[in-house]
């Protein structure tokens, strides 16, 4: 491989498609003129300086050495963000109790060693506190239990 | 003028010391201690998971125990620093050097009580250049016109791009990309609903809380699951918490110079605790006699670092309450906390809201106060308590998350944006894309948006509008000084050297 900066490589190309959904996007907006600055003309401006910026990252990755991407598990990361989209998928229909029961339960699988009885007990008194501090205590409205 | 400041103080100390006030604060200082010394978890994540709590309070009383949050964080993160070597908290890492050294030849007490008594003074200090330097600063801002708000912003971007680690175009870049994030949503003049994608939940922009407990939240999570989880060894004896009358003298002049470089440097826009305890560490070496004690356990060491952070946590409010401006994710979000009441942080908070103002900042004092006199004799229980293992940790941190992402609005698309960030926020940590930048320009992209308008309107569309008044200039000259300084070869080397650690 030719790349010699893999992080100055990666990043660049994110900014750079960042850059490209920006200006895409924008192009649908009218632009304005100076004096009367359209809703496209701000987001058009930064589109076009975030994508220099990534073009420099990724032409410079070929030239100058930089560190590699240190390694990336993915467990972590997947079983996170599954959790933040189930408790996405719980909090409505089936109330604050499930969806956190159940959220912080398989957040503790996320890690690299998880003891299940250790994790049902936790994610059952985090719960409770949870259901104490933000609904009674705090009043927040929050559904509590599943709404048939 | 110097009557008035104490009349305001006044004012601002019967704000405080109300029985609900003075809950508040204790509360915040000592939930700040707590994840001070928690590592793992820091003050940004804390006053993103009470946002949702802040917004039950009162204006005056949510900001007060924010306040105490960032401040007692730096209290916390220094305990454990010195005892067991794991800087709690970013800021504290130069406290560990002599910190730890002391605490092994038996010198934990000395130790932690002048970094107490430091952080004290310096406090004390700090609130009084909040209380006599806000007010001339506001004033001056509320002459500011759309072309030097616009200059001012830039400027302190620009700053925030300085004292950001790693690569310079990197920061750039994620302080654009933020500034781009900050704009999704309505557009306030034309009704037009930008970057929403058709999503119904966007209409409103990206919620703030969500993006920042996604980075700051679950993504620090994911991050920290990778690393192997250390084993604590404590030190033992703590001994008498007092240090000597001959200890005192000699780190007097450290906790001067502290104090005084941590109240500069916290006003400056990225700067804050972290920059300010650096920098006295490094300010010390280079002054004091005798700096080849420094390192091995050397009592300055501590003071002049934890002084010095105290003083940069409590001036990074200045910017913030006159300005509008943070100068640190922590206050952006104090910020994101004042607008859902409806202030806007700005010049006018002082005077249309002197309770407020003043009551923030002499609430600090108090806290201070506090911290002195609850924590030096918690310190065993704040050290229990990290025996506490991460894996029972994190998932509190995840829950309290995606509770608070939720309840903001009762919004389930900021749930959606809240898993977009994470992932994004995990590449970003991964890349060594730093996330302060990004946070800081998403706060200020829809205000640099409007005063660019404004300021193009009241011109017509001509740009030489920004170099029409002194002081726009002045912010202008400023911020292209600071990026010539960072891309001189030379200057880089050196930042990169002080800011490694």
């Amino acid at each position: 491989m030719f790349i010699r900066a893999p992080k100055d490589f990666w990043s660049g190309l994110m900014f750079l498609s960042f850059a490209g959904v920006a200006l895409l996007a924008a192009n649908g907006y009218s632009m304005g003129r100076g004096g009367r600055m359209g809703p496209a003309y701000f987001p058009t401006l930064l589109g076009c300086v975030l994508a220099l910026l990534g073009l420099i990252l990724v032409v410079r990755s070929f030239a100058i050495h930089g560190e590699a991407i240190g390694q990336i598990q993915l467990r972590p990361l997947v079983v996170l963000t599954a959790c933040v989209i189930l408790f996405g998928l719980t909090i409505q229909p089936l109330g604050l109790v499930i969806a956190l029961t159940l959220t912080t339960f398989a957040a503790a699988f996320s890690g690299r060693e998880t003891r299940v009885r250790e994790a049902a007990l936790l994610s059952c008194g985090l719960t409770l506190i949870a259901v104490t501090i933000f609904v009674f205590a705090l009043r927040l409205p929050l559904p509590i239990w599943p709404s048939l | 003028m110097f009557f008035d400041v104490f009349s305001n103080i006044g004012l601002g100390l019967t704000v405080a010391a109300s029985l609900q006030n003075l809950a508040y604060c204790s509360i915040g200082a000592l939930l700040g201690t707590l994840v001070g010394v928690l590592p793992g978890i820091g003050p940004v994540t804390t006053v993103a998971m009470l946002l949702p709590i802040s917004f039950t309070l009162e204006p005056t009383s949510a900001l007060i125990m924010m306040a105490g949050i960032y401040y007692g964080a730096q209290y916390g993160g220094s305990t454990t620093a010195i005892l067991i070597n794991i800087p709690g908290e970013p800021s504290s890492v130069v406290t560990s050097l002599d910190g730890h050294q002391m605490a092994r030849q038996g010198r934990a007490g000395p130790a932690l009580g002048i970094a107490a008594i430091g952080s004290f003074f310096a406090g004390c200090v700090a609130t009084f250049v909040i209380a006599f330097g806000a007010p001339p600063l506001a004033k001056l801002a509320l002459q500011f016109g759309p072309a030097e708000y616009f200059s001012l912003m830039l400027c302190g971007l620009v700053a925030a791009i300085v004292l950001a680690r790693g690569s310079v175009i990197k920061a750039i870049a994620m302080v654009v990309l933020g500034l781009l994030f900050g704009l999704a949503g309505s557009d306030v003049n034309s009704g037009i609903r930008r970057f929403t994608f058709g999503i119904q939940g966007l209409a409103d922009g990206i919620e703030f809380v969500a993006l920042s407990m996604a980075i700051y939240g679950v993504s620090e999570v994911a991050v920290n699951l990778e690393k192997k989880e250390e084993e604590v060894a404590t030190v033992g004896v703590v001994g008498s918490l007092l240090p000597t009358m001959a200890e005192l003298k000699y780190c007097t002049p450290s906790i001067l110079r502290g104090t005084v470089l941590g109240s500069i440097l916290g006003v400056l826009p990225g700067g804050g605790a972290l920059l300010a305890a650096f920098a006295a560490y490094t300010l010390e070496k280079k002054v004091a006699k005798a700096p080849r004690n420094f390192g091995h356990g050397d009592i300055r060491g501590v003071a002049a670092p934890e002084s010095a952070n105290n003083a940069g946590a409590q001036t990074s409010f200045i910017p913030m309450l006159t300005l509008g401006i943070p100068s640190n994710p922590t206050m952006a979000l104090m910020i994101g906390a004042l607008m859902v009441h409806g202030i806007t942080p700005g010049p006018r908070v002082m005077t249309d809201r002197p309770d407020l103002f003043w009551g923030v900042v002499a609430s600090m004092w108090i806290g201070n106060l506090m911290l002195v006199v609850l924590n030096l004799p918690m310190v065993g229980i704040w050290v229990k308590l990290l025996r506490l293992p991460y894996r029972m940790m994190f998932p509190m941190i995840v829950g309290f998350c995606c509770i608070g992402a939720y309840t903001i609005n009762t919004n389930i698309t900021d749930i959606w944006v809240m898993a977009f960030f994470t992932v994004f926020g995990y590449f970003c940590l991964k890349l060594d894309c730093e996330p302060a930048p990004l946070i800081l320009g998403f706060i200020l992209g829809p205000m640099m948006e409007e005063n660019l308008r404004r300021a193009l309107l009241i011109s017509r569309g001509d740009p030489g509008v920004f170099l029409q008044s002194p002081i726009s200039i002045a912010f202008l000259v400023a911020a292209a000084g600071l990026l010539l300084i960072v891309a001189a070869p030379a200057i880089r080397a050196k930042r990169e050297e002080a800011l490694a650690e």
